[in-house]
């Protein structure tokens, strides 16, 4: 058997994801009041049109720009694990969901506080001094502008403010 | 001859130097809320209504009109600079916005889209003064039928857009119009795709979305390609000076731009998006250099941001003329103006001239306020991506946060804008364009919606698109749209092998 | 101005005496005001309104601070509100919706299940056709719908909703099926009639104050078949017979008022109930209802909850009859 090339491995991922669309979408009830075109009708046809568009993936032929390279640099390589790109990427990804879990008990100008100078540090800039009045000008600048000029709400948390 | 005599009664009343500070705070207070984050042309014109309670109507609408258009003025800064739209109405302008600025050219970005916008508003205005009254009917001419047609003839703006495979372009706009009818069915009160979360009954906001894949993706993107740890070489911000040549250049897609602005603007409903996504798209086929569209072309930056501007103010025409908003944004100004005393309308013109022609000649001087104020500011603004990596990658994460955050308040949007930042990386890595799927997103429910109420009306009988003319017409075009370039390759590929 | 200052302290005094009581209710901090949409609507023309009038004839110590929370047609507002039991620094805007979106299936959360606070102002339902239209009185309509049931008829909200139930309801009383109206649902009032102008759809049904502007003595694009009221309005208004002249025994209020959170504590309904009808006396009230063409339909907590009550059992008979609920 060949390996699979990427247009193929992705035309079978999307037709997974368009046969899982078009069960959802047959179990859209009908409306009491008959339409000519119910709210099924639709989703059903995108349903459709996905699988038919990731079947003419799986036959295209992948292009090389298309191909993510894997091969790492030597560079990257000599980075500790957590300094690696993808480890960047899963670290501020795990960064972001803590902060959407922190915010309503810490508050936003601390969880953002704690956001933006976190990763500002763990990217690598090491002028803490400037990294610290920065985020706090910024956070503390949005934060007044949106609550007390614009009426916005945005979570208090801790801090009194 | 008539409008000169009543565009100079309005000047005399624009110019009068309480309404000239109106103009001037509205358009200031205007281009501010539409620089922060997920703060759009709606929130700007909500805060202004306690403050416009109790003044004389035409004040009121000065103002509040200067907000409206200042704020769509200053939307394009975040696409440009972060790649980060605010407003479905600047996503066009990021497409080439961004790489200009990635390229060093932010000043020189930001400039251009001061000058279009300037060129967009004041030459709509021209449009809203000669022909309101008449358009008035093309307003209403428009009824569902039309208006799937007018989303199908936007959506072939797909082709263009993904210039990387047809096939993946159409699988990001298919998608993208399935997020789009995530919700409750306006047509029926079913709800499809909500998993039960009563978060989604309204559906995905544009906003999580366009920041999600486009600003929280290009981060993601920049900390595995771009060697995030390492101090990159500053991005500089260039000069904001136009060549002679470059003027020439854009001075086609500006005025273009403008009158399809104002036309599509005109329109109740996705006006501004309409026309900035067919202006794109219209000058990428119509340039010469077509193929640079997407890396940074100036004229892909003058297109959308003269269209978007002139949109806004096309939106004034049933606004004033009929008295029915045309969007969210001219439905909250409606409500003003009725707390006001004014009922705008066909009999405005006749009870309320001071309002109509008030507004009409303010618009003139805001606009000049806009570039005058902006102009010098540029620079200032741009300095943003002089701040080091680090730092900038942060800030741009923290303005995605709030400004979803402040949609809703509910901390579920920020797990979505999350789960799209992942997707747009990985289309970014697999070669996946993302702007036919935030253009399948903003235009995918309309379409839906006016195909569904126009068979509702014709009881199901699907000749009622190809029947009405302006419907008719739409769909030729459209049709045209995909195949001319299609055909035309072919044509070239037949003589290469030729050849 | 000079002894507005020294009436009021009497006044404050004089109602704190006649409570007597330490249970009197004040609010000790600013008050929660929610409207369940966005900036623009109803509810937060509602919201804003109130709270702009309180302020201005300084009739509370406190704040109320209007807040929007969108989503699901009130829907999200009311699963906060519902879970905020027994707060008696809350309130939210209300109309029929409280009633028909939970009957219809999209809340789990309904009238009774809030503390009814006070019903303020009502508006009434208009039938608009083009002003060039064949269409005369409302008899003309009823007689082409029953000749055509294909008859297109827009409104502003979902099948289901306020305007279909109204619709459906005045056509049942002509004797037609209410079932077999051809309704069709636009995102808002004003695409509705911009559609009917455009000869798109024959007839729109929507709320009278929405459509003062477009249906002026001469200059009017649209015609007005009657309103849902029981008397004739006023202003623009005055020309519209009312559905009963016309025959038809039918009205229909789209009235307004204000809600609390579950468990709301007597002493704060009996404050906030007195506080509005103090403010439906005042002077800045009453500019601002007539510029939003509303009529004042002052009830208190009680009588409210069970015109509520009420308005449950009528509307869930008219949906039964169209086949929505079981």
């Amino acid at each position: 058997m060949t390996r699979l090339n990427v247009n193929q491995v992705l035309g079978l991922v999307l037709a997974t994801f368009a046969v899982l669309y078009l069960v959802l979408a047959f179990q859209i009830p009908q409306f009491a009041l008959p339409r000519p075109i119910d709210s099924d009708h639709f989703p059903k046809v995108l349903g459709t049109s996905l699988l038919v568009l990731s079947l003419m993936l799986f036959l295209e032929k992948p292009q090389a720009r298309d191909i993510p390279d894997p091969v790492q640099s030597r560079e990257e390589a000599a980075l500790p694990a957590w300094q690696r790109p993808w480890a960047r990427v899963i670290i501020t990804f795990l960064a972001i969901a803590a902060y959407a879990a922190l915010l309503v008990p810490l508050g936003f100008v601390l969880a953002s506080m704690l956001l933006a100078v976190g990763l500002t540090v763990y990217y690598g800039y090491r002028r803490h001094g400037i990294t610290l009045i920065a985020t706090l000008g910024v956070v503390l600048g949005l934060y007044l502008i949106m609550t007390r000029v614009m009426d916005v709400y945005l979570p208090t948390g801790l801090l009194p403010l | 001859m008539e409008s000169l005599n009543n565009l100079i009664y309005g000047f005399g009343i624009a110019l009068s130097p309480m309404n000239i500070l109106y103009v001037f705070t509205g358009v200031f207070a205007g281009t501010i809320i539409g620089m922060l984050p997920g703060l759009g042309p709606i929130s700007a014109l909500a805060l202004m209504i306690p403050i416009t309670f109790a003044m004389d109507p035409s004040s009121g609408l000065i103002l509040m009109a200067g907000v409206y258009y200042g704020a769509i003025f200053g939307g394009s800064t975040s696409s440009i600079l972060l790649n980060a739209p605010g407003v479905a109405g600047t996503v066009a302008t990021s497409f080439d916005g961004y790489p200009m600025a990635k390229k060093g050219q932010a000043g020189k970005a930001l400039a251009i889209a001061a000058y279009s916008s300037f060129v967009g508003g004041t030459l709509s205005v021209v449009g809203l003064m000669l022909v309101a009254p008449l358009l008035s009917k093309v307003a209403v001419s428009f009824g569902p039928a039309e208006y799937f047609s007018l989303m199908v003839l936007g959506l072939t703006a797909v082709v263009s857009l993904s210039d990387k495979s047809l096939i993946k372009g159409l699988i990001a706009a298919v998608v993208g119009i399935m997020v789009s009818i995530i919700g409750i069915d306006r047509q029926t009160g079913t709800e499809r795709f909500t998993f039960g979360s009563a978060h989604l009954l309204d559906g995905v906001d544009f906003l999580v979305m366009a920041l999600g894949i486009f600003a929280l993706a290009e981060v993601f993107y920049m900390l595995l390609r771009g060697g995030g740890g390492k101090e990159q070489p500053r991005n500089a911000i260039g000069s904001l000076k136009l060549t002679r040549g470059e003027v020439k250049e854009i001075a086609g897609p500006m005025t273009r731009g403008s009158i399809l602005g104002f036309f599509t603007g005109v329109l109740p409903g996705a006006g501004a998006t309409i026309g900035s996504f067919l202006g794109y798209s219209m000058e990428k086929r119509l340039a010469k250099d077509g193929d640079t569209f997407g890396q940074g072309n100036i004229k892909g930056v003058a297109a959308p941001e003269s269209a978007n501007n002139a949109a806004c103010t096309g939106s004034f025409v049933p606004l004033l003329t009929l008295g029915v908003p045309g969007s969210g944004t001219t439905a909250v100004l409606l409500g003003a103006l009725l707390v006001m005393g004014v009922t705008p309308g066909p009999a405005m013109l006749q009870d309320r001239p001071d309002v109509f022609w008030g507004v009409i000649a303010s618009m003139y001087i805001g606009n000049i306020f806009l570039l005058v104020l902006n102009l010098p500011l540029i620079p200032l603004i741009a300095k943003i991506l002089d701040m080091p990596r680090a730092l900038l990658l942060s800030m741009i994460l923290i303005f995605c946060m709030i400004g979803v955050y402040g949609l809703n308040f509910s901390v579920i949007d920020l797990y979505l804008l999350l789960a799209f930042g992942l997707l747009g990386l990985a289309m970014r890595l697999f070669g996946f364009p993302a702007a036919p799927m935030i253009l399948g997103m903003i235009l995918g429910g309309v379409m839906e919606e006016s195909m569904r109420r126009a068979l509702q009306i014709a009881g199901g009988d699907w000749s009622v698109f190809v029947d009405k003319p302006i419907s008719l017409w739409l769909l030729v075009i459209a049709a045209l749209s995909v195949f001319l370039p299609l055909i035309k390759k072919a044509i070239k590929g037949l003589r290469l092998r030729h050849a | 101005m000079s002894t507005k200052t020294p009436l009021k302290l009497i006044a404050v005094a004089a109602v704190t005496l006649s409570a007597g009581s330490a249970m009197a209710f004040e609010p000790s901090k600013s008050v929660e005001f929610i409207a369940p949409a966005n900036p623009g609507g109803g509810w937060d023309t509602l919201v804003r309104t109130v709270s702009r009038v309180l302020q201005e004839e300084e009739l509370a110590e406190q704040n109320f601070a209007p807040i929007n929370t969108p989503g699901g047609g009130g829907a999200v507002a009311w699963a906060e509100v519902a879970k905020d039991e027994g707060n008696d620094h809350m309130l939210f805007a209300t109309s029929p919706p409280i009633i028909l979106v939970p009957l219809t299936g999209s809340s789990r959360y309904d009238h009774s299940d809030f503390t009814p606070v006070a019903r303020l102002s009502t508006d009434y339902i208009t039938l608009l056709v083009d002003a060039d239209s064949d269409y005369e009185d409302i008899d003309d309509l009823m007689e082409a719908i029953r000749e055509n049931p294909g008859l297109s008829i827009g409104g502003g909200s979902a099948p289901g909703s306020m305007d279909h139930i109204a619709v459906a309801g005045l056509a049942g009383e002509a004797g037609i099926e209410p079932g077999s109206i051809n309704y069709v649902a636009f995102s808002g009032g004003g695409e509705a009639m911009t559609n009917l102008m455009g000869g798109h759809i024959e007839a729109v049904v929507s709320g009278a104050s929405e459509a003062v502007g477009l249906i002026q003595e001469e200059e009017g694009e649209l015609r007005a078949l009657g309103v849902s009221s029981t008397e004739r309005l006023g202003g623009e208004l005055a020309n519209v017979p009312t559905f009963e002249e016309q025959g038809l025994d039918y009205t229909f209020d789209i009235w307004r008022g204000v809600m609390g959170p579950p468990g709301m504590s007597d002493e704060a309904v009996a404050y906030y109930e007195s506080l509005f009808e103090e403010m439906l006396e005042t002077d800045g009230w009453a500019d601002a209802r007539d510029r939003l063409g509303w009529i004042d339909a002052y009830q208190g907590s009680e009588e409210f909850g069970e015109f509520l009550d009420a308005q449950a059992d009528e509307f869930s008979d008219i949906l039964r009859e169209l086949g929505m609920v079981e």
